[in-house]
């Protein structure tokens, strides 16, 4: 193991862990509305739409999310539609995400109580009443655990965006690596800021769910 | 050009037989790399979760260790996990077939993963079953086999069945080692000139069929666990209730 040639790329790997971070962020975000509107769809929608909901939830989840990048990425210019890799990854984990986060958020959905909303309508709540007091408090405390865990596997995931050449964490590794050879050296820092990354993210998940939402949840 | 088109074009060319052989050979390698992986996983996962058990295992170092060495393979994405035994296994100047390297990547994976929820299974049983045991003069282990375990499976069950799902779809990223499965064969046949939603889009569905069918085996086998359960042993409170 010789560190020398290597440390001098990790300013380079920390730039590329932001952008693993941003585009597990954006995609997480716009996967989560996503997955909350398929998800009330299937709830009270029309039943054509249920059925579309649930064939793209089935879909998405079985089937690997690299491979969808990849055929996102070869086969849209067959329609004469270019986008740049980043954008197609960007769009293959949203629509991946979409599609598990569908399946959090209803689970988190039905976990809601038919006695709760009778209870908030004895009250005499309004409807928005009803969404911000006694919905939103409980699916956010029932979701929270589920959406934190899936924030951190995202995370990980955008090491796949390396394939298709975007610069993020494991790509500027890919290369770094091309350029030295020192692979071990390389892929043992890459592993380490990784693990450094996942790490805080699940803490600060932690925090901000602890002190915004008063989740009871273990940070690990 | 329209899907349609494309298709139409291309269809009767690409569902040649040959081509149907080379997609489920590679469909056959993607089952065997991420099976092989999986079992052998379970078996380091199963160990290790029983080293982490204070009643098995005195050492708290080496538990500590073990608990590093979870927490440490679960945080790193399986691409990098998988070029780390790749590079590995090329500086050892063993020569191993990509087979065995990328099982090894994915054994590493689901040991991990596969400790964490066998733990987590030890920890539903209550320790008073382990109490009763140790006074009933069972060994560390044999409470393990006789006591534990049989009453933990079905907490460990599920979660095997959404981890086997995962690997599965994680195995595609062995196209990156050159290993031919079913994304390297997609990536074969699409270089050899067919249309990439051809290619892909078997591909796609290939994939689904495996992971989808897994899925209802799992969700099948739970049942039949957990009526199985149910009719051997009634809950105490219907017991007494009888009584």
């Amino acid at each position: 193991m010789q560190y020398g040639q290597v440390t001098a790329y990790i300013p380079d790997f920390l730039r590329g862990a932001l952008l693993s971070l941003e585009i597990a962020t954006l995609a997480f975000l716009v996967g989560l509305l996503l997955g909350m509107a398929a998800a009330t769809a299937r709830a009270c929608g029309p039943v054509p739409l249920r059925l579309l909901v649930g064939a793209y939830v089935g879909f998405f989840t079985n089937t690997p999310q690299l491979v969808q990048i990849f055929f996102l990425f070869f086969a849209l210019p067959e329609f004469g539609l270019l986008i740049s890799p980043y954008s197609c990854v960007l769009l293959g984990m949203t629509l991946n995400a979409g599609a598990y986060l569908t399946e959090i958020c209803r689970a988190g959905f039905a976990s809601l109580r038919q006695a709760e909303l009778e209870a908030a309508e004895t009250l005499g709540f309004s409807r928005f009443q009803t969404v911000y007091y006694v919905i939103a408090p409980h699916v956010v405390r029932a979701l929270y655990p589920a959406l934190s865990n899936h924030a951190i596997i995202m995370t990980l995931g955008t090491s796949m965006a390396a394939i298709f050449g975007v610069e993020e964490l494991t790509g500027r590794a890919l290369e770094a690596n091309s350029r030295t050879f020192r692979s071990l050296e390389i892929f043992s820092i890459v592993a380490g800021i990784y693990i450094v990354l996942t790490i805080v993210l699940s803490l600060g998940l932690w925090a901000v769910g602890r002190f915004l939402f008063r989740v009871k949840a273990k940070a690990f | 050009m329209s899907a349609w088109d494309i298709l139409r074009d291309e269809a009767p060319r690409f569902f040649t037989y040959w081509n149907m052989v080379f997609l489920l050979r590679a469909a056959g390698n993607t089952l065997a790399l991420s099976l092989t992986g999986c079992a052998a996983g379970y078996a380091a996962g199963f160990v290790i979760a029983t080293l982490r058990l204070d009643r098995v295992n005195p050492l708290a170092p080496l538990r500590w260790l073990l608990t590093l060495l979870v927490e440490a393979l679960r945080r790193i994405p399986f691409l990098i996990l998988l070029l780390s035994v790749f590079f590995a296994f090329q500086l050892s100047g063993a020569k191993a077939e990509l087979f065995v390297i990328a099982a090894t990547a994915v054994a590493l994976r689901m040991s991990a993963l596969a400790a964490e929820n066998i733990r987590a299974g030890l920890e539903s049983i209550h320790r008073t079953q382990w109490e009763a045991a140790l006074v009933m003069n069972f060994s560390a282990l044999g409470t393990l086999t006789r006591i534990v375990l049989p009453q933990a499976w079905r907490v460990i069950l599920p979660p095997s069945t959404v981890h086997t799902l995962s690997m599965i779809k994680e195995t595609s990223l062995a196209v990156q080692i050159g290993f031919l499965e079913l994304t390297s064969a997609a990536r074969t046949l699409n270089q050899r000139g067919f249309s990439a939603l051809l290619c892909y889009g078997t591909v796609l569905l290939l994939y689904f069929v495996i992971s989808w069918s897994i899925g209802r085996f799992g969700r099948w086998l739970e049942a039949r666990l957990a009526t199985r359960a149910a009719t051997a042993a009634p809950p105490a409170a219907a017991r007494l209730a009888a009584g």
